[in-house]
């Protein structure tokens, strides 16, 4: 019995899992309040991004592109991006923050973005937008570098770089870098916060795209995290990085900058990293767990009570998507007694064997499990169609949904995007209530196969 | 010219002629709005890329091929599953997409012998399958990649391997439609010619700008083989690259979608003299005139005739339903490049929908001229519209509804526009005759949705009804409708199935159809197995 | 036929070609032209009785067909073409294609007509 780490063998990816490093930091641009990203590159590079964000959320939001064409693999693309933020400031008259974000063909034909943030605010801010608060943030992310994991990691961080500013006393907020999460996330990690009283930055606070259709006026999608919010990070009395691949950039560079303490992790999905959270949170803010979340926690204790034992133990799960979540997600099927047997990172970041969980899980599991990273979803196929591997449950994004429907897997939506099934971004995996909602929909998911399979259907008679 | 300022871009002045809105005495020497020219940075445009234009739009369609992008992965990703282009063996298409998985190292040392290693396992990891597209991509183009040596080299290593390598990376173009003209005149080049088709009817046509979204293709294919018309390829929906081979020897090249594809017409015209007839598949009598054109091209108007009556008798009571429920309804066209023109007279003359502004993303002005042509007088008509114009527009307009993509559908969500998907469909097939009563349901139900009629109602000001627990479509629908009309036992609802492209594939199954033998005349059955697998020979 | 008369039925003809045929909108000026004077010819002489069809090359055969085609819903749309004199038909059509000329090319905006490649 062992858990093995390695990466895919094949040097190309069938099916992929991941994204590259400019989707990543449109995810992240998309949290700050009065901000629109301009991606510096090919239109396809914020088309087809803000299509499947536009497809995982079902809401309206603004994403900018430079429309870099032909005549710029020649001359560079430069004055697209000045032409680009004037267009912006000009038509969009609250808009104050402007990441500017690379891709491959601006970062191969060596685009000075840099270089033009400075000429821009040297020149046209000073000229034509004197007076008006604006800010140019340069995000490198060029497509052949990482995954939309480091994309985002990159993206936070530079936000962060830009905007963190010291000041003579602390803010007594915590900072909370939440990673790539949905609104309800984000919802269950404020009602969290809130129960224990203490007052947090939400890095990035994304709960409004789950935006309504009102009976006035245009409720486009917009994350609230404020410049203000953003200065003030250096001022916080600690940093919790929800994620190590996602935020964890920034927590360092505000303890290194400013020596804002930072705790990186862990992903708090599941009982036992919720609680760890918690008590992270009280240490950071001396603030105690109070009696309404001992009675949260107690409910979803009881919920997986009803499903774990006689439902999940023992059934075979493999997972894919992001890295925080997968490892979270194995953690807490783990202490459902389910068996993780395959994990799926969809990108080669050579750091996943340093990373504490997965020497904990090579330590510490009782069956048979693999970890790929670089992985494709042939990774999952494959073993599926070719090796015999034998599986319950898929949990993992709408991209892999193939592999489920054509071997008669069940598989439960989670993580980014979903599209395939309505409301994915309304239900939380972290914390106590994501607990709730990850047992029982993992259940619901397998009874659902019961039936139709007609396997042991009858069981759920007296359940 | 009557231009259209919109004031949201007051503030970029070339944009003005972008817009106009059509007069009563306008026409196209005094109307047309600039086309496909690069696009404004930072306007928010709605406009894709070349490589998606290339390898999304036109090759994907293409079944049981391997298609691989050559470049960092975020390419194949963002554009795999977001269209419901369908085929009739697996939806091999749909589910596989493949990457080289550009990464730093490859930029700096060269990406080819990775890509070589790429092609190779892809081969192995699908046995079965002979046939690659390769797309470059704005990395690998900028790199200078040499693919078609690469493609050259596995080929002769791995003989019955036929790739096809499509250069065109993102950067190549205003829009995707730059994407549209490669991709066309590069399997032109590379491989038309290149085999030999066995020549079962009388009659062989190519279907060309057709891309079998949710089985438009298989619709249309159901009246050309009821003609006894052999399709020898469709390019590219459905379409096999065996039979793309084969594309020159065709008697006639019947073009649906000028937009993406009749750059191969026009040089099929100019190579092989091959005619092009440009038809239109969307709407009753459009699909008619269509067919009696081929019917009149072939000798066969009788056969026309006769799918004409039937089609009419099965399905026009169902259109005409809703005809009946949707005249003065106000939409917007505004969909990717062709739809504008297919669709607007139509939607006027057969379901009463009054177009009040016509887009289009990635079209030319040629794309522009059919839409001004074919909307009336007072509409608006936007080229590369970008968010704020679009919201503009609907503020003034005041649709009923709009036709669009998902994304920007989003955006008409918030201001209590409903929208209908025109990419992909709500509830496709819209091709043919069963395929436009489909339409004119789609847009009904979305019009009279119940729960849409709330959205105006502010609870925390207006008075609340409180007389109804509910509210049906014909509630809505029917208010002002004559008895006549109310009561008709001629007019009925649809009654398409929710797909009904299983029912046109058993009927393939039963090879129900006949064709005339190329040489007698004679009218006979054809082996099932060339019908969905005609046999294609190699020639130098 | 007077040519006010000739002019407004003519218009009539134009407005049922821009409301349906594809034809005219080939991508490059000069193929417009061809278009329009093979198709239009062809289309008179099939309104007049006479014949139109010649098979000699298959391009011949598709003028034919978008003739008999356009010939056909002349007829449905407008009733008075088939009480129409033979010489009025070729006013009416002559001036239909020189109409077309000047809106689908010497006048058209388009300025992508002018490109010599495909």
């Amino acid at each position: 019995m062992s858990c093995e780490l390695k990466a895919k063998d094949r040097v190309g990816t069938i099916n992929p899992i991941f994204t590259c490093q400019p989707a990543g930091a449109q995810y992240a641009s998309i949290g700050i309040k009065d901000c629109i990203g301009l991606v510096h590159g090919g239109q396809g590079c914020v088309m087809f991004v803000r299509l499947t964000m536009s497809q995982h959320f079902k809401e309206s939001f603004e994403l900018a592109s430079s429309s870099v064409h032909e005549d710029a693999a020649v001359f560079g693309a430069l004055h697209r991006v000045e032409q680009g933020v004037d267009v912006l400031l000009m038509r969009y008259p609250d808009l104050k923050v402007i990441p500017i974000i690379t891709t491959c063909s601006t970062e191969v034909i060596g685009d000075d973005v840099d270089g033009v943030v400075q000429k821009l605010e040297a020149g046209l801010l000073k000229e034509k937008y004197a007076g008006r608060e604006v800010h140019l943030i340069p995000i490198h992310t060029p497509s052949f570098v990482g995954s939309q994991i480091s994309g985002y990691d990159v993206a936070v961080k530079a936000i962060v770089e830009h905007f963190a500013t010291k000041s003579d006393k602390t803010n007594g907020k915590i900072n909370l870098l939440t990673g790539w999460v949905n609104p309800a996330d984000v919802t269950e990690l404020k009602s969290l916060l809130a129960a224990m009283e203490v007052d947090a930055t939400v890095l990035f606070d994304i709960e409004t795209f789950d935006s309504p259709i009102m009976p006035d006026g245009n409720h486009v999608s917009h994350g609230e995290t404020t410049i203000a919010d953003l200065q003030s990070t250096a001022n916080a009395i600690g940093t919790i990085a929800l994620n190590k691949y996602e935020g964890a950039k920034a927590a360092k560079y505000l303890e290194n900058e400013f020596e804002v303490p930072a705790i990186i992790g862990p992903t708090p999905i599941g009982i036992r990293n919720t609680d760890t959270f918690l008590a992270n949170v009280k240490k950071m803010s001396g603030k105690a767990i109070p009696q309404s979340l001992v009675r949260k926690r107690g409910i979803a204790l009881d919920a997986i009570a009803d499903v774990s034992h006689m439902f999940l133990a023992g059934k075979k799960v493999a997972i894919y998507g992001n890295p925080d979540l997968v490892i979270g997600l194995a953690e807490y099927c783990i202490d459902l007694e389910m068996e993780p047997v395959l994990l799926l990172l969809g990108d080669d970041n050579g750091t996943y064997n340093a990373d504490p969980r997965i020497k904990a899980l090579k330590e510490g599991v009782g069956f048979e499990m693999e970890i790929v990273t670089n992985a494709d979803f042939w990774e999952l196929e494959d073993r599926i169609k070719n090796k015999g591997l034998k599986l319950d449950l898929i949990l993992g994004h709408s991209k892999g949904r193939f592999v489920a429907i054509d071997n008669n897997i069940p598989m439960v939506r989670l993580g980014y995007p979903v599209y395939d099934r309505a409301g994915g971004f309304r239900h939380p995996v972290v914390g106590y209530d994501g607990a709730i909602w990850l047992a029982e929909e993992m259940a619901n998911t397998i009874f659902t196969d019961m039936e139709y399979k007609h396997n042991k259907e009858w069981v759920l008679n007296v359940w | 010219m009557p231009y259209h300022q919109f004031k949201c871009s007051e503030c970029i002045p070339e944009r003005l002629q972008h817009a106009v809105d059509k007069g009563v005495d306008e026409d196209l020497t005094s109307a047309l709005p600039l086309g496909y020219l690069n696009t404004i940075p930072g306007t928010i445009s709605e406009r894709g890329c070349a490589y998606c234009g290339a390898k999304h739009v036109i090759g994907t369609p293409m079944k049981n091929v391997i298609h691989l992008s050559h470049g960092p992965v975020g390419c194949t990703y963002d554009t795999w599953q977001t269209k419901r282009y369908i085929s009739d063996d697996g939806n091999f298409q749909l589910k596989y997409t493949f990457a080289s998985d550009v990464k730093e190292s490859n930029v700096v040392f060269g990406a080819e012998k990775m890509l070589k290693k790429n092609i190779i396992e892809a081969f192995k990891a699908f046995p079965q399958i002979h046939n690659m597209n390769i797309y470059s991509t704005c990395a690998t183009a900028l790199i200078g990649d040499d693919i078609n040596a690469v493609a050259e080299e596995v080929m002769e290593e791995m003989p019955g391997k036929k790739i096809f390598v499509c250069n065109s990376p993102g950067f190549a173009g205003p829009s995707q439609s730059g994407g549209h003209h490669k991709i066309n005149l590069q399997f032109l080049n590379q491989w038309v010619g290149t085999g030999e088709p066995e020549i079962y009817s009388k009659y062989v046509i190519n279907y060309i700008g057709e891309y079998n979204i949710q089985g438009d293709q298989e619709i249309m294919r159901d009246y050309f083989y009821r003609m006894g018309i052999q399709i020898l390829a469709t390019f590219t929906g459905n379409g096999r690259f065996d039979d793309l081979r084969c594309l020159h020897k065709a008697h006639l090249n019947v073009l649906e979608c000028a937009r993406s594809a009749e750059y191969i017409c026009d040089e099929l015209r100019v190579r092989y003299g091959i005619p092009r007839m440009d038809i239109d598949g969307f709407g009753f009598e459009a699909t008619a005139d269509s067919l009696r054109k081929i019917g009149y091209f072939f000798g066969i108007e009788d056969k026309a005739e006769q799918i004409i009556a039937e089609e009419y008798a099965r399905w026009k009571p169902e259109l005409d339903w809703y005809a009946a429920r949707l005249q003065g309804v106000k939409m917007c066209l505004w969909p990717g490049g062709s739809k504008l023109w297919h669709w607007a007279h139509m939607l006027k003359t057969e379901i009463g929908i009054n177009v009040v502004s016509v887009y289009t993303k990635f079209g030319h002005q040629g794309d522009m001229e059919k839409g001004v042509s074919r909307c009336e007088p007072g509409a608006l008509a936007i080229d590369d519209p970008n968010e704020l114009e679009g919201l503009e527009a609907m503020y003034e307009l005041k649709p009923d509804l709009i036709m669009t993509g998902k994304r920007p559908g989003e955006v008409a969500k918030k201001i209590r526009v409903p929208y209908l998907n025109v990419h992909g469909y709500h509830n496709g097939p819209y091709k043919g005759f069963e395929g436009w009563v489909r339409l004119a349901r789609d847009i009904y139900n979305c019009v009279y949705s119940p729960a849409h009629s709330l959205v105006h109602l502010d609870i925390s000001k207006d008075e609340i009804p409180t007389d109804k627990g509910f509210v049906t479509r014909q509630m809505l629908s029917d208010v002002n409708l004559s008895d006549e009309i109310k009561n008709s036992t001629e007019l009925r609802e649809c009654t398409s199935d929710y797909d009904p492209i299983p029912r046109l594939r058993k009927k393939l199954e039963e090879n129900l159809y006949t064709f005339p033998d190329p040489e007698t005349g004679e009218w006979r059955q054809v082996p099932l197995e060339k019908l969905k697998k005609n046999k294609v020979v190699d020639v130098e | 036929m007077d040519k006010n008369v000739a002019e407004e039925k003519m218009a009539q003809l134009e407005w049922y070609i821009s409301k349906h045929c594809l034809w005219q909108y080939n991508s490059r000026g000069w193929d417009r032209l061809i278009q329009n004077e093979r198709i239009l010819t062809k289309t008179k002489q099939v309104l007049r009785g006479e014949n139109a069809k010649d098979d000699d090359t298959t391009a011949d055969r598709y003028y034919w067909s978008e003739a008999m085609s356009l010939a056909g819903a002349f007829k449905r749309y407008f009733p008075w073409i088939t009480e129409t004199s033979k010489d009025d038909i070729a006013q009416i059509l002559d001036l239909l294609k020189e109409r077309m000329d000047f809106t689908m090319v010497k006048g058209s905006l388009n300025q992508e007509l002018i490109k010599q490649q495909y």
